[in-house]
């Protein structure tokens, strides 16, 4: 009776857990793929996680629920089960095989880490990001020291960046800290009053991206939002030359 | 009552209490007791009140949230609600919520009389409820209460950039409440350690008294540090010192000595919980608690590595070893998952039935699955990258704390309503108030995620119609609703049900494992009239089923 029970839990679970995780595949996984480097690194980190989550979870909650159906007290029965209290292997697998999934997903996680903050080297653009209650300014250190664009909560900056390029941000902050977040690149790093943080950074494709502050600073907080507008390198030089121009111009 | 007095009665002992004869003498012998029990019960009625206060606040959040633009209040007001609500419900409500289970059951659990410092018991009782009401007075001060948002981050709450009087009382109120919670740490460790009955080893007692005993440990880790930065901040805030100077490191001095505290104060709330989820799921399995001392190692396991965890909220600060709490934040998962197959094979061939409390344990592990799972995904920096800080986290924590704290403590009311009363509430009623707040809970929270990951910050007041946030806002903020009209039938139970025939025995239930069960209910002023053999983790279930033997493998 307990071979049959196990065998037809069998056939109930694995489909149950190819089906459910199959669909978890197949469903938006909320991130492109290829917006910046480091949707390249990450996305597929993002993905088989998620997967590795979905088999764990369909797996356990179907466990949790499977007593609760099957193993209801009988109605006409014996008032008591037996009282089963250890059962050593069975202990020493959900200890071991939860151990397992978690080295592997370290291991990824390491090595994509890694990627990330690692600096490259080929940096071709220098930009300081430095968050101020409640805005942002944007600091092109290829065209010098001057050449900035300062937002307000009223009017959110764009930050202009060359595609196929590497960036390296340098983050700092005025005041409180911040927190610089761009969602579609997968992306942040707070800006620390009195610490200076670098990030690196390729943008792949053209377009606007919304970037906002995530880090709680204050009254206006949800008005300290940018965009991070990915021009082609040419129309980003010509920017910059108009920016520095407009410096000039105003000075 | 009337059960205590006629068994002392039959039973030829006398009653040193008397029985009050007006609201008024009630009133005040509740209020000057040294009693565990009533102390318990204090605290379990005002943390309740805080976490309906808090509840409200959340509907305020929820409403301005609904659509875009500011309908209700205003960017200053949205901040002083956040920090208030998240400080409600963590420090008011769920930390003093587990000194209020943890008086009302443990010392019953452990076979004591009372805990070891009585009137120890009732100065922390008062002190926090002082702390707590400080903190909150600050919405009656010219500018408002704190709004830096619960974790204070230097240098937003310093006297600069939030001046005013109510980051003060917030600060002084948290450190004096914190007193109050340290004291009781001390207290049911020191209980535990001297005052347990002839018989009950450290190997018999019941898992919610283990979790009691190792949330003990961790308040003594955790809240003195925070006392400590509490007063150094405002010591900044009041002398000018400068010890959260952004120029002398201040902003991450102050992100790690908060995190310090705030990480095990996560597991300080998760862990109680876990052990009324622990207690009622072999009662209404008829079985004793599967792979008992592997659960009491995962326990000891989550409460020494939440110590050292605490910068994966710092992730994104550029500023931590990355690898090092990556990898112990994956590791906590381990005893975790143990923790759920022990309550699985607790169910596992046992004759389960599904009275409310149980119905509330069902919903706790099921929350509480998807919570961790998404705590496995923030537990990788670079998935942390992507998300941390925005409505994902908001409803990863959520899942964490909601499924637990109140998934649990309401299993944990309904299973001991008839030991605190001498009643039960009514099993209708109580299921349709689970229903109720399920759904609510799920349709609030699930739907945050996507958010989150769709690039939504968490404590905005605010966002764009073009953000595409509208629709997921709405949602949630029908669920909040649906959330918060579950408390009616709940209220509405605890109404009728209060002149509801007593159950007039030990064990309403049947088939109660832990001491608690074998007096009465509610117990007599001393706990016990006469104590059971202790042999097993289950003294009453031996008391009560005597010829049931335990199968060892």
């Amino acid at each position: 009776m307990n071979l049959n029970t196990t065998r037809r839990g069998l056939v109930i679970l694995v489909p149950a857990i190819f089906a459910l995780t199959g669909c978890a595949r197949d469903a938006d996984s909320g991130f492109s793929g290829d917006a910046s480097s480091v949707n390249e690194i990450t996305h597929s980190l993002w993905t088989y996680s998620w997967l590795a989550a979905a088999v764990v979870g369909v797996f356990t909650a179907i466990l949790i629920v499977w007593p609760a159906i099957f193993h209801r007290a009988p109605k006409n029965g014996p008032e008591f089960p037996k009282q089963t209290q250890y059962n050593v292997p069975v202990e020493i697998a959900y200890t071991l095989i939860p151990f397992i999934i978690v080295a592997v997903m370290f291991y990824y996680t390491a090595v994509k880490e890694n990627q990330i903050v690692k600096p490259q080297g080929n940096v071709k653009h220098e930009i300081v990001v430095t968050g101020f209650q409640w805005s942002w300014q944007f600091t092109y250190l290829d065209a010098g020291k001057d050449v900035t664009l300062t937002g307000t909560p009223a009017k959110p900056p764009v930050l202009v960046v060359p595609q196929g390029e590497r960036v390296r941000y340098t983050i700092n902050s005025n005041d409180v800290v911040h927190g610089f977040w761009i969602p579609e690149f997968m992306i942040q790093m707070q800006n620390l009053p009195g610490v200076t943080n670098t990030l690196e950074i390729t943008a792949n494709n053209l377009g606007d991206f919304p970037g906002v502050c995530n880090i709680f600073c204050g009254r206006n907080h949800a008005q300290m939002r940018f965009t991070v507008r990915v021009v082609t390198p040419a129309e980003y030089q010509k920017y910059i030359s108009n920016l520095k121009l407009e410096i000039e111009k105003a000075s | 009552m009337t059960t205590y007095a006629q068994r002392e009665a039959t039973e030829g002992f006398e009653s040193s209490t008397v029985a009050p004869t007006s609201k008024g003498r009630h009133f005040v012998r509740f209020i000057t007791s040294t009693d565990h029990k009533t102390i318990g019960y204090l605290y379990l009625m005002t943390t309740f009140a805080w976490f309906l206060i808090g509840g409200v606040l959340a509907l305020v959040l929820r409403a301005e949230l609904t659509r875009p633009g500011m309908q209700f209040i205003s960017n200053e007001q949205y901040n002083q609600v956040f920090t208030m609500h998240g400080t409600i419900m963590l420090l008011m409500f769920a930390t003093p919520l587990f000194v209020g289970f943890a008086n009302v059951i443990m010392p019953l659990q452990i076979g004591a009389a009372d805990v070891a410092f009585p009137r120890l018991n009732m100065l922390s009782y008062w002190i926090y409820l002082f702390g707590g009401i400080m903190a909150f007075a600050g919405f009656l001060s010219p500018g408002g209460a704190a709004s830096f948002g619960w974790t204070a981050y230097a240098p937003l709450s310093n006297s600069q950039y939030s001046p005013g009087i109510g980051g003060d009382l917030w600060i002084v109120g948290l450190a004096i409440g914190g007193i109050g919670t340290i004291l009781g740490g001390v207290n049911f460790i020191t209980t535990i350690f001297t005052m347990r009955a002839p018989g009950m080893t450290m190997f018999r007692m019941s898992i919610f008294s283990w979790n009691v005993l190792l949330t003990s440990i961790l308040v003594l880790l955790a809240f003195p540090p925070l006392a400590a930065a509490l007063l150094a901040l405002e010591s900044d805030r009041l002398f000018g010192s400068h010890i959260f100077d952004p120029a002398n490191g201040g902003a991450m001095l102050w992100q790690h000595l908060f995190w310090f505290f705030g990480h095990p104060e996560v597991y300080i709330l998760a862990l109680p919980f876990f052990g009324i989820a622990t207690e009622i799921l072999p009662v209404f399995s008829r079985k004793p608690i599967f792979g008992y001392k592997g659960l009491i190692a995962a326990t000891i396991a989550i409460s020494a590595l939440s110590v050292s965890v605490w910068a994966h909220h710092m992730f994104a600060s550029g500023q931590v070893l990355l690898p090092f709490f990556s990898f112990m934040t994956f590791l906590i998962g381990i005893p975790t998952g143990v923790k759920f197959f022990n309550w699985i094979g607790t169910m596992w061939r046992g004759h389960v039935t599904f009275e409310t409390p149980m119905l509330w344990v069902m919903g706790f592990l099921i929350t509480f699955l998807f919570g961790g799972l998404t705590g496995i995904i923030l537990a990788s920096p670079p998935l942390d990258f992507a998300v941390s800080a925005s409505y994902f986290v908001v409803a990863h924590f959520h899942y964490v704390l909601f499924g637990t704290v109140v998934f649990a403590m309401f299993a944990g009311f309904y299973f001991w309503w008839p030991k605190m009363t001498g009643r039960m509430l009514n099993e209708r009623l109580g299921k349709i108030h689970f229903w109720t707040l399920f759904f609510g809970f799920h349709t609030t929270f699930l739907i945050q995620h996507w958010l989150g990951i769709k690039g939504f910050p968490r404590r905005y007041a605010d966002y764009l119609a073009t953000d595409g946030f509208t629709t997921m806002n709405m949602i949630s903020t029908v669920g909040s609703i649906l959330l918060a009209l579950s408390m009616i039938p709940f209220a509405i139970n605890v109404w009728i049900t209060r002149k509801s025939p007593l159950v007039n025995c030990d064990d309403p239930w049947g088939y109660g494992a832990s001491l608690e069960w074998a007096t009465s209910c509610p117990p007599p002023r001393h706990n016990f009239l006469t104590m059971p053999r202790i042999r097993s983790e289950r003294p009453a279930f031996d008391l009560h089923h005597p010829h049931i033997k335990t199968e060892g493998h």
